[in-house]
């Protein structure tokens, strides 16, 4: 006797559809999203590498935006300090003026007030605050830095502090992002404010004028020097906002190395399962209504 | 030598033989599509002949048996398989429940809420006394802290359900098996080879078939048309007449329902079919996934709360707490909270000046610490998600291929016990030839008798 076969011939044919939809519905699912991991187990392996992935980019941009934020109060620190530089200059210049010898006692007067109003001006700058945040006082942000103050020798006295912030410019960089008050304009190696107050008092006294404007010209150059900190910084920071920006196209190159769906070969599959698709329909149709020996009786 | 009337009678016999054989072919036919239904075959027997001298005379036909065509290796590794399929049919379900709790691509798990979280003291270490940035740590701790209550919370659901599904699913085991001890004295009473013990015999196999969808069960035949059931371990459910229920007994360490077999706990020796599946995934998945879940919220919540405590407030006082301290031992993930409502009690200074930002930093490279279980927060969120995806995946492909294997058997099975219309049709039309013939034999036996009555009444 030959070998039976099953008479019922829907179990095999709702098994092969099963599996056709299945990967008809994949394919399909693919093309929608343009993921090839639309749920972890997809592809488990490349899930958990996809989500370390966006952690990493998730901290990219908020380095970019560490960046982009504290750019503009760097450039306002950078830019009073250039203010102060030419402000400075000009103190210096009245001083080489006080010490020609053949100035009266009024004209230097006069020119003690220029000074102590160049020293009142750039009192208010190193006052400067952003948003609030005074940008000279170290980590005392909520304090004014520099103070008058006729006790000091240096007619100022400083209420910040030394404190100097960081922050993370991308994994593993920190970069200072200020300079306090204290080594810019009341360095111990170049006192600022100390100079200006030792030149209004030659003038108004009119004497020691010479040796005056020499101190101020040795705390300007220090401060011409220390001030570099900013520009450099900023430069810091452009490197590492092209840095970043490269690192974050790396990223989603990756994102879409891991992840992204072949999206030819999606089409293709969708193509082949609806044609199988049709032909198990079909070939089932025709099994369904297959006579059998019942419709050859009389 | 043998007279009219047992021809006549031979023909008769013939003729009960082949109605018989009509009404097997009609119980097929009208079975073609029952479940569980095994063809039967009308078995034919010629009867003893007669000596009549030294010739011996044939006395026709008699409808022996009616046998059903089945295969009991067959059925007993189709229920084996079933067993399997039944086991990842449900532990595909259920695990696909869990990973619709930790599916990034649809927006659930944790790994965009910890990203935020750390990012948001990057944020804060721009501008530290910025009350708008230092509320964004708290919002961000808080989304955190509900993302993990979420996930937890939504395991624990999950595993109550998979608790009640356990003692339904004892409920219809008790069912089946006191179905099937009775079918078992049912059948010791009932005749071989007639239809209605082979009706019988189909529902007790289609029964055996539906135990096998719930536990891991093994079929010994009995004798006496009885079968003998245990689980995989040995404890009897079905003997004879007798069945024997399993109950189900709340476990006062887990609160859950263990599962009794006369006595003995039984819970983990049940590791097939639907019932082994559930168990599976309630005592081993789910609690494998809370604990790590806890691991990494105790992990991210110390880790947080010590870093505060290190810096100092806004107010220049020593931080404090971010989190609740989670309490010892499971719960962590469940319990997740915020401890503060007041933005300026993150520690963002390393110094106690208002603008210092040191701790914000030290806070914000957590991150990429080990902090939990020896890996960073990001990693171990990545290394859970992968687990959740392969069991899953696992699960998958084993119940595609059990699938199919189950799927080959019941062909095999139906290739033996199915009914074909084909064969139907041709054993009506011989049948019906043979019944037409027999009728034709009486009928001439009736001319003959009339023959010698008109020679008698002649005489």
């Amino acid at each position: 006797m030959p070998l039976r076969v099953n008479p019922n011939l829907s179990t095999d044919f709702f098994a092969e559809l099963q599996i056709v939809r299945r990967q008809q519905n994949q394919a399909l699912q693919q093309l929608a999203s343009g993921s090839r991991i639309n749920a972890p187990s997809d592809d488990p392996a490349g899930a958990a590498a996809l989500l370390e992935n966006q952690s990493q980019s998730d901290q990219v941009d908020q380095f970019q935006k560490n960046i982009q934020d504290l750019q503009p109060q760097l450039q306002a620190a950078d830019s009073a300090l250039s203010s102060v530089v030419s402000a400075v200059t000009q103190a210096i210049s009245l001083g080489v003026e006080g010490g020609n010898s053949t100035l009266g006692a009024s004209n230097l007067q006069s020119l003690a007030q220029e000074v102590s109003g160049i020293r009142d001006e750039i009192l208010g700058i190193a006052n400067t605050s952003v948003q609030g945040q005074y940008i000279f006082s170290g980590t005392l942000t909520k304090t004014a830095p520099y103070v008058l103050d006729a006790a000091s020798p240096s007619g100022v006295s400083y209420q910040g502090n030394t404190g100097v912030n960081s922050i993370q410019l991308s994994n593993g960089q920190t970069a200072p992002i200020n300079l306090p008050g204290s080594q810019l304009f009341s360095n111990p190696g170049g006192d600022l404010f100390g100079a200006l107050q030792q030149l209004i008092t030659a003038l108004q006294t009119g004497t020691g004028v010479s040796a005056a404007t020499a101190a101020l010209s040795q705390a300007f150059s220090l401060l011409d020097n220390v001030r570099t900190f900013y520009g450099t910084t900023l430069n810091e920071f452009n490197n590492s906002e092209t840095f970043l920006s490269n690192e974050s196209v790396q990223l989603s190159t990756q994102a879409t190395q891991i992840a992204g769906a072949d999206l030819a070969a999606a089409t293709t599959t969708l193509a082949q399962t609806q044609t199988a698709t049709t032909a198990l329909l079909t070939s089932q149709g025709k099994a369904l209504s297959l006579p059998t020996l019942f419709d050859f009786l009389p | 030598m043998s007279d009219l009337f047992s021809s006549l009678s031979l023909a008769v016999r013939s003729l009960l033989a082949d109605q018989g054989a009509i009404e097997v072919t009609s119980n097929n036919v009208a079975n073609v599509n029952t479940p569980g239904y095994s063809r039967q075959e009308a078995v034919f027997n010629e009867t003893p002949p007669l000596q009549f001298g030294a010739l011996q005379f044939g006395t026709g036909v008699e409808l022996a048996t009616i046998s059903s065509d089945r295969d009991n290796i067959l059925n007993i590794r189709l229920s084996q398989e079933t067993q399997q399929q039944g086991k990842f049919d449900s532990l595909v379900n259920g695990l696909q429940q869990i990973q619709a709790l930790f599916n990034p691509v649809a927006g659930t798990g944790l790994g965009a809420s910890i990203n935020t979280f750390f990012d948001s003291f990057q944020q804060l270490s721009t501008n530290p006394t910025d009350p708008t940035l230092r509320q964004g740590v708290l919002i961000a701790a808080g989304n955190l802290a509900s993302a993990f209550r979420l996930i937890a919370s939504g395991l624990g659901t999950q595993q109550q359900s998979l608790n009640e599904s356990v003692v339904q699913q004892v409920g219809q085991v008790n069912d089946l098996t006191s179905q099937i001890a009775a079918l078992n004295v049912q059948l010791a009473a009932a005749q071989v080879g007639t239809q209605s013990g082979n009706a019988l015999l189909d529902q007790r196999t289609q029964l055996i078939q539906q135990l096998s969808q719930i536990l891991d069960v093994q079929t010994i035949n009995a004798g006496n048309g009885n079968v003998t059931l245990t689980t995989s371990q040995g404890v009897a459910l079905v003997v004879g007449a007798q069945s024997f229920n399993l109950q189900t007994q709340v476990n006062p360490a887990t609160g859950f329902q263990d599962v009794y077999a006369q006595g003995s706990d039984v819970t983990t020796a049940i590791q097939a079919g639907s019932l082994g599946a559930t168990i599976q995934l309630r005592d081993q998945e789910i609690p494998a996934l809370l604990t790590k879940l806890d691991t990494l919220a105790s992990g991210i919540a110390s880790a947080v709360n010590t870093q505060n405590q290190a810096g100092f407030d806004l107010a220049g006082n020593a931080g404090g707490n971010i989190f609740v301290p989670p309490a010892a031992g499971p719960g962590a993930a469940l319990n997740l909270a915020v401890a503060i409502t007041d933005p300026s009690q993150v520690a963002a200074s390393s110094d106690g000046t208002i603008g210092s930002n040191g701790n914000a930093l030290a806070l914000a490279s957590l991150a990429n610490q080990n902090i939990a279980g020896g890996l960073t927060p990001a990693q171990f969120n990545a290394g859970l998600v992968a687990q959740v995806g392969s069991d899953t995946a696992e699960a998958q492909s084993q119940q595609q291929s059990a699938g199919l294997l189950v799927q080959q058997l019941q062909d095999q099975q139906g290739a033996i016990s199915g009914v074909s219309l084909d064969e139907e049709a041709a054993n009506l039309v011989r049948y019906q030839t043979a019944f037409d013939a027999s009728a034709h034999v009486v009928s001439v036996i009736d001319e003959l008798t009339q023959t010698v009555l008109n020679m008698a009444g002649a005489a």
